[in-house]
């Protein structure tokens, strides 16, 4: 059965009718529910997202997904699914706008993404009808809707040229509020975010940046994690230290602390077992 | 008259005897014949025979000569016949006694010189075994065949002193018994571990493999160091000890790799294939089936740089050697076993740009690519690499300046010499088994060697949870933990070592 509304029906999204040029009629899967649409934040950034990006990600549209604001995104791998997955994660709404027609799961094998996106009672949608091919003027297009669909657009990782900026170039055409990640100043992927935060766009560190713009306030759930983590142990507090400032690769570790590499690996993996720090891609974080 | 002389073939690692018996007409046209399946290279000895007798100033006789290499229904190949016959019919015509339990080998010059034949050794073992005591054999091979001091070998290094030794009108020295000869320290590696900089837990990973002889996988950005490391690891490993050294000297004596005046190798092979070699190239093969590469690391190392690019059937075709220790190669013309004792070492790139993590360059693939990139390497293979290890690249920079505050690293000599002593403890434990390290452990050597306190079985549950481990890595972890016990020179396995291990695990997972 073709799900279909059409722009004319009253419960077209409002805030999407007022844009330039909305589309005639959205397609989509799941359950249609207005409320959806109340309050929604388009999160976008690179495909080519780092592990500062994806932790950025968790950090912040965790917890607003969870105080309940719609994720809207484009469901491309990279920032768009972490962002699907941490509004999941959180057990929050989340839509995702393809660039491709309404029969298509682009990219395929994130289809256990797509599964959760519509169980959640979130919806999947596009102005294409059937199976058609996204093409490298569709996804621009989709990009307009994931704006407009929102009050606002958080960019979290972007580089110079991408399609982040554009989104939220749109999102500020339509006159949104645009919310930006800071980087390092170093990554490729941060330069676009840089930019933004120059031309004035809202700096996020923390959900609550946010969540003041949609007036409502986080859960504390996620408060005691910034708390201080503690260990009875001196070498392990002094890895702490040097992890809170920044991931890194064990071998920076042991030269900073002028320890065996063999010492060392025994107690990140003691300290890994008990949760107090991750790794991911070779580096060492504070959880 | 009929004239028979004592010689070998050799299929595979196998020597079976042949009587090369020559048989010289009075009556009938002068001609001269070989049968008993020869190969071209065995039937063109006529030539060389004829040539090198005439050369030797020796009148070449005018006879009915026929040669068969008995027994006539296996296929000879090589060209070490040319000796046996040419003293076969030079026995006849200068009547001299062809001497009891004497074996001859080697291949004719046109001047009657011998020259370098491949296979010494494993005529000489040939010889011990049955009962053979003398052996003539070309000057340049005799360092091989005397590694065997059961067996007098007498070096020729031309056609005409074999045949006065034998009329007994000069005498050959023999040979003096070759031992292996002893290394001087890092000699055999291009880089001592001391110049690799940074790169801690890499270099400790490639102790912990080395002297446990566990397969290791390097995962890093170009440019990180894995080759170098790689390149760094024979200066770390213990040399052969005395039965080893025989196997592996076996293996290149039958396959032609030992040079000229070669004999024992002491230095564990170090093979490092292209990835564009051939699936025959790698595990062995052929008409006529050689060791290939896998063999020739036999003892030593196996080193496969950009892992991921080899054929699938390469990868794939590696996985029983790596369980077994050993290859059976079938072909029409039989079966061959070749000995595959070998240490994996392994490096690949993140993904196919190679600069996933970097952290200077972007990584420009999608997560299909460095999925589709990873699958190249099967599961089943990568489940028989024991320690995992990621090599991150460092920053010219960043070592230029940590270079004062690091003290230099621990030279390869010093390193070796903690893995000899851990090598030692795992002979000492494997004297009734017929294994040699760690690695080779089956789960009844674990239950026995590498028993786990609760604690420490405890600490390993809780990871396999956490980190999803499979029950393979499960053992694996035991075995790794053992040799870090080893390293340390205790005999429990502490919760320390565990933990340890647990840092080379496989962590590809760990990022969807």
């Amino acid at each position: 059965m073709i799900k279909v509304i059409e722009k004319t029906d009253s419960r077209f999204p409002g805030l999407l009718k007022e844009i330039v040029d909305p589309p005639l009629r959205l397609y989509y899967h799941g359950e249609w529910d207005p409320e959806l649409f109340k309050d929604c934040l388009a999160v976008v950034g690179s495909r080519h997202m780092t592990s500062y990006g994806r932790r950025a990600t968790e950090h912040v549209v965790g917890e607003v997904a969870s105080a309940g604001v719609t994720i809207v995104s484009g469901f491309m791998y990279g920032i768009d699914v972490a962002a699907h997955k941490a509004a999941l994660e959180a057990g929050g709404r989340t839509i995702a706008v393809m660039p491709c027609g309404i029969e298509r799961i682009h990219p395929e094998y994130q289809k256990d993404v797509y599964e959760r996106i519509l169980e959640n009672g979130g919806l999947i949608l596009s102005e294409y009808e059937g199976a058609a091919m996204p093409t490298y003027w569709t996804y621009p297009r989709r990009n307009r809707i994931v704006a407009g669909l929102c009050k606002a657009t958080l960019v979290v990782e972007a580089a110079l040229k991408s399609g982040s900026l554009i989104t939220a170039e749109l999102a500020k055409t339509f006159g949104r509020r645009v919310f930006a990640v800071p980087g390092p100043i170093t990554s490729e992927v941060s330069k676009g975010t840089a930019k933004l935060l120059k031309e004035g766009a809202s700096f996020v560190s923390e959900a609550d940046d946010i969540l003041a713009f949609f007036n409502q306030s986080g859960s504390s759930r996620n408060r005691h994690k910034n708390s201080k983590t503690h260990t009875d142990s001196d070498v392990e507090q002094k890895i702490l230290e040097i992890l809170s400032r920044e991931s890194l690769e064990p071998d920076v570790i042991a030269r900073t602390l002028q320890m065996p590499a063999a010492q060392l690996g025994t107690t990140l993996s003691l300290m890994e077992l008990q949760g107090i720090i991750k790794q991911e891609g070779g580096k060492y974080y504070v959880n | 008259m009929l004239i028979k002389v004592s010689s070998a073939l050799h299929i595979g690692l196998e020597t079976v005897g042949v009587d090369v018996e020559i048989n010289m007409a009075s009556r009938g046209l002068p001609g001269f014949d070989i049968v008993g399946l020869p190969s071209k290279a065995v039937d063109e000895s006529k030539e060389r025979v004829r040539t090198a007798i005439l050369n030797s100033q020796i009148e070449f006789p005018a006879q009915k000569i026929t040669v068969n290499l008995a027994p006539a229904d296996i296929p000879k190949e090589g060209s070490f016949y040319d000796l046996p016959i040419a003293v076969g019919i030079l026995s006849a015509v200068l009547d001299f006694r062809i001497p009891k339990n004497t074996l001859f080998f080697g291949e004719l010059s046109l001047d009657g010189s011998l020259r370098h034949t491949k296979g010494a050794l494993l005529l000489a073992l040939f010889a011990k075994e049955f009962g053979y005591t003398h052996l003539f054999v070309p000057k340049d091979s005799a360092n091989e065949a005397a590694a065997i001091p059961e067996i007098t070998v007498y070096p020729a290094a031309h056609l005409a002193e074999v045949v006065e030794h034998l009329a007994g009108r000069y005498a050959l020295e023999p040979a003096a018994v070759s031992e292996a000869p002893t290394l001087s320290e890092g000699s055999i590696a291009e880089f001592d571990m001391a110049e690799i900089l940074g790169q801690e837990q890499a270099k400790r990973a490639m102790e912990i493999a080395a002297t446990g002889g566990h397969n290791i996988l390097m995962i890093g950005s170009p440019g990180a160091g894995k080759t170098m490391l790689a390149r760094a690891l024979p200066g770390i490993l213990p040399p052969l000890h005395q039965i080893e050294s025989l196997e592996v000297t076996k293996i290149y004596s039958a396959s032609g790799n030992i040079g000229v005046g070669g004999g024992l190798l002491s230095a564990r092979p170090f093979r490092a294939p292209h990835h564009s070699s051939s699936l025959v190239g790698i595990i062995g093969g052929g008409t006529r089936p050689q060791p290939g590469e896998i063999s020739l690391a036999h003892r030593g190392v196996l080193f496969l740089d950009e892992f991921n690019e080899f054929p699938r059937s390469v990868l794939e075709a590696l996985r029983q050697p790596l369980e077994d220790g050993y290859v059976t190669i079938g072909r029409a013309l039989g079966r061959v076993r070749y000995p595959a004792q070998f240490m994996l070492v392994a490096s690949a790139n993140p993904c196919p740009c190679g600069y996933l993590n970097h952290p200077k360059k972007p990584c420009i693939c999608s997560p299909r690519e460095i999925q589709k990139y990873r699958k190249r390497a099967s599961g089943p293979i990568l489940d028989r690499i024991d320690l995992h290890v990621e090599v991150p690249a460092v920053e010219i920079d960043d070592l230029a300046q940590e270079r004062q505050a690091v003290k230099q690293g621990e030279p390869s000599s010093s390193i070796q010499e903690r893995i000899k002593l851990a090598r030692n403890i795992q002979h000492e434990r494997f004297a009734k088994d017929a294994i040699q390290v760690n690695a080779e452990m089956k789960n009844a050597h674990l239950k026995q060697y590498a028993h786990l306190s609760s604690e420490v079985e405890r600490i390993l549950r809780q990871a396999a949870k956490r980190f999803q481990l499979s029950a393979r890595s499960y053992f694996r972890m035991q075995k790794i933990s053992r040799t870090i016990a080893d390293l340390e020179g205790v005999e429990d396995i502490t919760v320390a070592h565990m933990a340890e291990a647990l840092q080379y695990r496989p962590k590809i997972h760990d990022e969807e």
